[in-house]
């Protein structure tokens, strides 16, 4: 805070006898500065891994200068990270594509969490419409992610490093220390799902026909339309096609995924 | 006094916060504690973990909701989606009576996350006494209104604290939940005498008394739910005891939060002052 901040401090602050209003004004600054940093620093702890401490600080700092809390929960503090980064490549360059990545899981893990679940759909309730009518709604906290990275199997060494860090103190120093993580660029891009089952979040990884299909589904294309979207210009007979369908329907199926659109 | 329309005629006695490090402890082993308070705002969301673990907690425990973003001092009426939210919540959760605290905390759509104080002045307690009605006739239940710690005093006061909290609760008809660790760390960063404080507060609208620890730095003191309560706050605590009667307490226990016991451990000490509560002062 400047000297205009102090100057309004002490038209609006009362000093004692130990603080100026600057001062006392600077505790709850200070407070602000902590919890949000906190809470944003918590939700994206992968991020914060591959950026490393010093850029990843910098990157906290403008994002939430320029999208500080709107809502009365800080659950939606990242809300925006993704667009801004997108906008700020600056703050997450030379590994912008990675950072995007880890954002984007990371931003579907808080909707997974806790976002709305609707009823899901019985075989029963399918087996009524024929399937060139059939539309399925997709659960509100599944997230459908195309990545050029295996974000997953980086958030699961990274959670295993942090658990065998807080069982071992100098470990833990260790690794507050360590440098940023780094992940090699996949050949072909990785589909993720990211959805909970039993209340806990999982990462499903999704062939790219059935990221497409569940795609499809969403944008409230029917049942035949989607499958043939996913698979046109496919080399594969429809009898594997078919086959591959099911199973992935039952998995599907078992996970809850589908919901009346 | 203890039971009172402020917390529904209820005689809650000795709880502690329901904290995620003791979610476990508590739906294996189940241990005996007279009631629970929630943070209103953590179970306010639309599905998965925390409802599922709050249905589990409410089978077997009374629940009290304590929230930290209504902000009833903002100068705006109070959020449209928190409030419903927080009226589904408490169907939810059938608490008998709720709170949140005497603050402000959020202006033009930003939100500080903060327990901000009040400039103590006759309009503002117009305002802030209309938000709490207006909260009181959406929820359904009754509403005490907390007071905070504060760091800074502002020159545009008309009044005392303690004076600024009796005229907005008897403005909106409502409750209190007296905070004596919040009474203590504010006595000694603004210099005024907290049983001061303490006798001015109405008994009749007490429903419900938070103790807690706060942190003492080289110039003042910070409320910061981290430690075991200090002798100073469980004198206080003994002195409204005295005026007030047995009442339903809570320790707040927020950070660097320790077992389940020793948490559950340091709230029962207030068993110390509550034998004393047959005998009220005049």
């Amino acid at each position: 805070m400047q000297a205009a901040g102090a100057s309004v401090a002490q038209r609006l602050i009362k000093p004692n006898d130990r603080l100026t209003s600057f001062e006392r004004l600077q505790i709850y600054n200070q407070q602000y500065w902590w919890r949000l940093l906190g809470a944003f620093g918590e939700d994206f702890r992968g991020l914060h891994a591959v950026l490393g401490e010093r850029k990843f600080d910098r990157l906290a700092v403008a994002y939430l200068e320029a999208h500080g809390s709107q809502s009365w929960t800080l659950r939606n503090l990242g809300a925006h990270l993704v667009s801004f980064l997108e906008k700020h490549p600056e703050f997450i360059h030379p590994r912008a594509a990675l950072a995007l990545d880890v954002t984007r899981v990371e931003w579907a893990r808080i909707l997974a969490f806790d976002d709305p679940e609707k009823p899901p759909l019985t075989p029963k309730q399918i087996a009524k419409i024929p399937p060139d009518r059939l539309r399925f709604g997709l659960q509100p906290y599944l997230s459908l992610l195309e990545l050029h990275h295996p974000v997953d199997e980086m958030m699961g060494t990274l959670k295993r490093t942090e658990i065998s860090a807080m069982s071992n103190a100098v470990a833990a120093t260790h690794t507050r220390r360590s440098k940023a993580v780094t992940v090699r660029r996949s050949r072909t891009p990785i589909h993720l799902a990211v959805h909970r089952v039993n209340f806990s979040v999982y990462y499903k990884r999704l062939d790219s026909e059935a990221y497409h299909i569940l795609l499809a589904l969403r944008a409230g294309s029917t049942l035949d339309e989607a499958c043939a979207s996913a698979f046109a210009g496919s080399k594969e007979l429809p009898t594997q096609s078919a086959a591959r369908i099911q199973e992935w329907f039952a998995r599907w199926m078992e996970f809850g995924w589908f919901c009346r659109p | 006094m203890p039971a009172n329309r402020f917390n529904a005629h209820t005689e809650y006695g000795i709880g502690i916060g329901l904290r995620i490090p003791h979610y476990g402890h508590i739906l294996q082993k189940k241990p005996v504690v007279d009631w629970f308070e929630i943070i209103s705002e953590n179970y306010m969301v639309d599905g998965g973990r925390p409802l599922h673990v709050l249905d589990q907690i409410l089978e077997q425990y009374r629940v009290v909701q304590h929230g930290v973003s209504m902000y009833f001092g903002n100068a705006a009426r109070p959020n449209r989606d928190h409030l419903r939210k927080l009226k589904r919540l408490v169907k939810r959760t059938g608490t008998p009576w709720l709170s949140d605290h005497l603050c402000w905390g959020s202006v033009d759509g930003r939100f500080t996350h903060d327990l901000l104080p009040m400039p103590y002045t006759r309009e503002a307690v117009e305002w802030t006494a209309r938000n709490i009605r207006e909260v009181q006739d959406t929820v359904g239940v009754p509403v005490a209104v907390e007071n905070v710690s504060s760091y800074v005093e502002f020159h545009a006061s008309e009044m005392t604290e303690w004076e600024f909290l009796c005229e907005v609760v008897e403005r909106a008809d409502c409750g209190i939940l007296l905070d004596v660790n919040n009474i203590y760390v504010s006595s000694k960063n603004h210099g005024f005498d907290p049983y001061v404080y303490l006798d001015a507060v109405p008994a009749a609208r007490v429903a419900q008394i938070h103790i807690a620890g706060h942190t003492k730095y080289e110039r003042f003191i910070l409320d910061t739910h981290d430690h075991p309560v200090l002798d100073p706050v469980w004198k206080m605590y003994a002195h409204a005891i005295q005026r007030i009667g047995r009442t339903a307490t809570l320790l707040e226990w927020d950070d660097r939060i320790p077992s389940f016991d020793e948490v559950h451990g340091e709230a029962l000490k207030a068993n110390r002052f509550l034998p004393h509560a047959d005998t009220i002062a005049a």
